[in-house]
């Protein structure tokens, strides 16, 4: 039959790790562009919720216009329109970049931590995030309701400060298990920086799978690593949820 | 007709019913009442076993229908309930809410199911919004439904499970004047409610519950005119203050 | 430089080139999805243990990989095993598979969600006309439930048809490989073609989350459905 002169998935699994510098290489990488872009969205989401709930109708308008368009459009598609929008209108990006090297095991691991492309992915992938965090962040201050806020304005707080001291603290605890839902599986969606070239841990897998010519079995491999980091980032704001709870809330 | 013997259920370490047994005739009405958490609503359920007694049986007709053999679903087409929130199916409308129990139930052909259930809702004056869903009546209107569909199945007996306690104070009157109507129809019926008014109107016996025993039964004049412990005497009292108005609802 | 052709050129382009297998992917993913995800959903719900404990497994497995991980191991994988099928099938069954796998653990998810909260006093009521388990489920929660299910699944329907965009990556030529083909050839406007196929997708997305969304929330609520 067809599979009898494949080698096994060990022995094939054994020679992928063989790459494990290149691969942890783009695993650090993936993991950096999910930090910023998760900060990213949070600050950025949590200013469109508020202008969404509290800014005026104009201000209101544009923050939902953003998470409709946003939330409504292909990643890949977001990605390659701010990739190609310099070049489109003729704006001059340059070869630059930051990098930073070190050594494990005898290996020697050099990360971009920023270049256009790098830049390009991160700003896509924290822009999307915002528009999907704000509307968690939303709901969370839809819940609160207007009577905490009116509580506040009622002791003579201004509005700002009102939303500020009252109605966000509550809204930011209430949020945690909605967020931690997003903040986990936003790993997944970094995968697409590889479509601009970046050397993410999608790319080195291509790489790899170029020198050894084992696709399959690398692939399950990267799934593997992403389910995995996925689910610890999950039980770990778990138990962060766990102890930072206020009953009532 | 209706034979309960020495129910006693438990939630966890908590003993709701502790031995209660009653029995009721056919044409009879029952009054069951008494402080919440007495165990009334986990009475009525154990007697349709919905929720089922960790010891007693009860009998339906002779029939022992706690039993383990016996096909349940059968024995509750048999028996009737009214719920306090209506529990209405929120999909379907006023007829089919009636006449769904005829045809998944009993097996009826459509447009008999439909023909009795329209019959049902005129006995209880709601036939004009036979085409109208759930959220579209008001309360009085939906428990109206509710017993049309209890009704609907011939059944030997109706529990009433506080049938009222749901609805606004201008609401209750039409609910129990449908509910008085069959009782003088010759309905079996055992309700649980405060409704003093009702119980004197038209119950049999009335049954004091209280911390899952049976604490005082006897006839509404019994009950009126001399209950004989302290407990039922205060309840009684503080009822008066809460419903006595009702019975001006009633003619 | 070549002459950019004028924008209802470009528009008709993409949509001619790639929406037929943009709409054929989602279709099938989204059906399969809703078959296997209802299938889960039960066996969460209703199930021995050991279904339920294998639904909620798969959730978990398929929610936590990248879909375009998922892609390509099929990509790679399926030719070895149907070495005798043609490879564009191939290529297309692949994208199919990865998005149903997906799709199936979020639908499972949303009802598995949407069956809960149809209010436990409907059931009640059921079984108190003597309807068995089954019916009662059967006619009075399925309906609600998948009434209840609509907003969530709405949405659900918008990712999918998103990700149908990464069935590009492996030369399926959809809606965003017809924009690529169009950035390739006219390089002046590389962004504009990809604004033009972010504004087609939210066409597709946007009319149909907003009116099943939660305007529909809404009215079910209104209707005294759910909130169980």
């Amino acid at each position: 039959m067809i599979l009898q002169d494949r080698p096994n998935p060990i022995g094939e699994l054994l020679i992928v790790l063989e790459y494990w510098d290149h691969l942890l290489s783009g695993f650090l990488l993936t993991m950096w562009l999910y930090g910023w872009a998760l900060l990213m969205g949070f600050l950025l989401g949590l200013t469109l919720a508020n202008l969404r709930q509290y800014g005026g109708w104009f201000l209101s308008r544009i923050a939902s216009g953003y998470i409709e368009f946003i939330r409504g459009t292909p990643l890949l598609a977001q990605l390659f329109f701010i990739y190609f929008l310099p070049s489109s209108l003729n704006i001059p990006v340059g070869d630059w970049k930051i990098e930073t090297s070190f050594t494990i095991l005898n290996k020697d691991i050099t990360i971009i931590l920023l270049n256009y492309r790098t830049l390009a992915g991160l700003l896509t992938l924290g822009l999307n995030s915002a528009a999907y965090q704000a509307e968690y962040f939303r709901g969370a201050i839809m819940s609160i309701g207007t009577e905490q806020l009116m509580a506040a304005q009622s002791l003579g707080m201004s509005r700002i400060a009102g939303i500020r001291h009252i109605v966000l603290p509550q809204a930011l605890r209430r949020v945690i298990p909605a967020w931690s839902n997003e903040a986990a599986y936003l790993p997944k969606y970094t995968v697409v920086v590889y479509f601009i070239g970046v050397k993410d841990l999608f790319s080195q897998a291509h790489h790899t799978v170029a020198f050894t010519f084992i696709s399959v079995t690398t692939y399950v491999l990267i799934a593997i690593i992403f389910l995995v980091t996925i689910t610890i980032i999950s039980k770990g704001l778990d138990i962060i949820h766990k102890r930072t709870m206020i009953p009532g809330l | 007709m209706l034979r309960v013997v020495d129910i006693w259920k438990s939630y966890e370490d908590l003993h709701v019913l502790k031995g209660v047994s009653f029995e009721i005739g056919e044409g009879e009405v029952k009054v069951i009442f008494g402080p919440s958490g007495s165990g009334k609503s986990t009475l009525l359920r154990c007697i349709n076993m919905l929720n089922p007694p960790d010891k007693g049986e009860v009998y339906l007709r002779g029939q022992n229908i706690t039993a383990s053999e016996v096909n349940i679903n059968a024995m509750r087409a048999r028996i009737g309930m009214v719920f306090q929130h209506f529990n209405l199916f929120a999909h379907l409308k006023a007829i089919d809410n009636v006449s769904i129990g005829l045809r998944r139930v009993k097996g009826f052909p459509k447009e008999e199911a439909q023909a009795k259930a329209l019959e049902v809702l005129q006995s209880v004056k709601m036939e004009k919004w036979a085409d109208h869903y759930p959220a579209e009546l008001s309360g009085g209107q939906q428990q109206r439904v509710g017993i049309a569909r209890a009704l609907a199945m011939d059944p030997d007996v109706i529990l009433f499970d506080e049938p009222t306690s749901a609805l606004d104070p201008e609401l209750i009157g039409e609910v129990l004047q449908v509910m008085l109507d069959i009782a003088k129809a010759g309905t079996t019926m055992i309700v649980v409610t405060h409704e003093m008014g009702f119980a004197k109107a038209v119950a049999s016996e009335m049954i004091f519950l209280g911390d899952g025993v049976i604490i005082e039964s006897g006839t509404p004049e019994h009950f009126f005119v001399s209950p004989k412990s302290e407990r039922v005497k205060n309840f009684l009292k503080q009822l008066d203050v809460l419903y006595g108005s009702h019975e001006k609802l009633l003619k | 430089m070549s002459d950019i052709p004028p924008l209802p050129e470009i528009i008709f382009y993409i949509l001619r080139r790639g929406l037929y297998h943009s709409l054929l992917l989602t279709a099938l993913g989204l059906s399969i999805g809703f078959i296997l995800g209802l299938s889960l959903a039960l066996m969460r719900v209703h199930g021995a243990k050991e279904l339920a404990w294998f639904s909620s497994g798969y959730e978990k497995l398929f929610r936590g990989i990248p879909l375009i991980v998922l892609i390509y191991v099929f990509a790679f994988g399926l030719p070895d095993i149907f070495w005798y099928i043609d490879p564009l099938e191939l290529r297309l069954g692949s994208v199919v598979l990865a998005l149903s796998l997906r799709s199936a653990a979020y639908q499972s998810q949303i009802f598995r969600g949407a069956i809960l909260s149809v209010t436990p006093g409907q059931t009640e009521a059921a079984r108190s006309l003597g309807m068995k388990e089954s019916q009662a489920f059967r006619h009075i929660v399925m309906p609600q439930a998948l009434r209840l299910a609509v907003p969530s699944w709405s949405n659900e329907y918008a990712v999918v048809i998103k990700d149908s965009s990464f069935a590009s990556t492996i030369g399926i030529i959809e809606m965003t490989q017809a924009a690529y083909f169009v950035s390739v050839n006219f390089q002046e406007i590389w962004a504009l073609s990809y604004l033009i196929l972010a504004i087609l997708y939210l066409l597709f997305t946007y009319p149909i989350t907003r009116i099943f969304g939660e305007r529909q929330s809404k009215k079910l609520k209104k209707m005294g459905m759910g909130g169980g």
